[in-house]
């Protein structure tokens, strides 16, 4: 129940790689693929995630759950948008949509447009989700910190992030045996009926002993760092980073995709592309 | 506000400051695993835990509720599987409502109805219901339309987050209070 981070990709070609690589890559590809509803060039893009993510190395019988989660969520939040939302689509007018057939009850059009639309949108998403994983499990938690703070993230973030990363794993034990020593009681925060009100209410036996032993807790670690005079000079990091040819190679190639992405995108070419078989069945 | 305000301003970023947001984020990623997507919505969690956003803000100044809004909404996305970067101006609306809730606890909302019970329920309830409007976003980071990002994304985060932090929030500053005087905060 209780996730900790996971450095799955330990000595895989992209775990080898300098850990603010697959942080750009992320970032570029994110931007990249937000121009983009031509669902031919997002389904290239998709591709070129899957050929990335396999170089990650993740065991997928490890991280079945989470792929599980995020199919599931992309296509609820597909079909909710897409689908379910009066059928409109970004610019195009009501009267220039071919629509095929109506939602029984609800009376929604669905057009060629809206499933051209919903089937480039899931496809999106996907991208993003296949380059989002090897920054949660290619990048070893300890690397954080340093990596955002050579990226010129400001030191004192790229601190606290290092920081939420340690604190997490016994923040989870410490949730467990909470949770176990409720259990003890007679205490099951997921038994029991009621609606989101009782739900978030059985919570508070396990959020307030957890937030308030963390904060008593958080006390001699603002003593440690106080005794070492954090924050009075230029911090450094014990680990040093070095990009080496492949990592210039990747950044170089997820930032030429971008720039030629954007040239498609001004250009006007990465907009909305309608199935052909949908609109001859609409008959456009 | 909490006393410590008198000795340092709400924007200074000193090792207290670093360890309550590291904290607060730690415990919202932790926490936030106690959720439940409402069935029919556009698949948005409730999630109890995100009361540690509000308050977190509200007892230890703008800058550790944004933290740990932003950096506690991007763990969560991470370790579900969802993705650092897929929704990213979500984490900045967590860490909005975070701040939010730091600065609106510095001015006379936070004595509303003269305890703090009901100032720190209407300093989330302000803080969840402005900060989350930074979803609107969606239009152009999903490319939504207006009702579909107000009914599909604001409202459906903004109810199960409104009743989480009004339920939570007061809870959370009743038990810190008394913990506060102890530590000399």
């Amino acid at each position: 129940m209780i996730s900790t981070p996971r450095y799955l990709g330990r000595g895989s070609w992209l775990g080898r790689r300098d850990p603010r690589v697959p942080l750009l890559v992320g970032v570029l590809a994110a931007a990249t693929v937000i121009q983009i509803w031509d669902i031919r060039i997002v389904a290239v893009l998709f591709i070129l995630g899957q050929l990335y993510y396999r170089t990650a190395g993740i065991p997928f019988r490890l991280v079945r759950k989470q792929w599980a989660f995020a199919i599931v969520f992309v296509s609820i939040l597909v079909l909710v948008n897409t689908i379910l939302t009066g059928g409109e689509i970004g610019d195009y007018d009501r009267s220039d949509l071919h629509v095929l057939f109506h939602l029984p009850l609800i009376g929604t059009p669905i057009s060629a447009e809206s499933l051209s639309y919903g089937a480039t949108q899931l496809l999106r998403f996907l991208t993003f989700i296949t380059i989002g994983f090897p920054i949660a499990y290619a990048i070893a938690p300890s690397d954080l910190g340093p990596a955002l703070a050579r990226l010129r993230i400001p030191e004192k973030f790229a601190f606290g992030v290092d920081l939420t990363y340690r604190f997490i794993p016994s923040l989870a034990a410490d949730l467990q045996e909470t949770i176990d020593a409720q259990r003890v009681r007679g205490y099951e925060w997921d038994k029991g009926k009621g609606g989101p009100i009782a739900r978030v209410r059985r919570t508070v036996p396990l959020i307030v002993p957890l937030t308030m032993n963390a904060i008593v807790g958080a006390e001699d670690t603002i003593d440690a760092m106080d005794l070492r005079g954090f924050g009075t000079g230029r911090r450094t990091w014990l680990r040093e980073l070095r990009y080496d040819r492949d990592d210039r190679l990747l950044v170089g190639i997820a930032l030429g995709i971008f720039a030629a992405i954007t040239v498609l995108s001004v250009a006007g070419l990465t907009k909305l592309w309608v199935f052909p078989p949908l609109l001859a069945a609409a008959g456009g | 506000m909490s006393s410590m305000t008198m000795e340092r301003s709400m924007w200074s970023i000193d090792s207290r400051t670093i360890v309550y947001a590291a904290i607060g984020a730690a415990l919202y990623g932790v926490l936030a695993l106690f959720s439940v997507v409402i069935p029919g919505s556009n698949n948005v969690s409730v999630r109890p835990a995100f009361a540690i956003v509000p308050f977190f803000g509200y007892a230890f100044g703008p800058i550790v509720g944004l933290f740990t809004g932003l950096v506690g909404n991007a763990i969560v996305d991470q370790l579900s599987g969802y993705g650092l970067l897929t929704a990213w101006n979500w984490h900045i609306a967590n860490g909005l409502v975070g701040l939010l809730a730091g600065l609106f606890a510095a001015t006379s909302i936070a004595r509303l109805g003269g305890n703090k019970i009901i100032g720190s329920a209407v300093v989330a309830a302000l803080a969840v219901a402005i900060g989350f409007l930074f979803v609107f976003t969606d239009m152009v980071v999903f490319g939504n339309d207006f009702n579909t990002a107000l009914s599909g994304s604001y409202l459906w985060v903004l109810v199960p987050n409104l009743i989480a932090s009004v339920i939570l929030v007061p809870i959370l500053v009743l038990a810190w209070e008394p913990l506060k005087e102890s530590l000399g905060r």
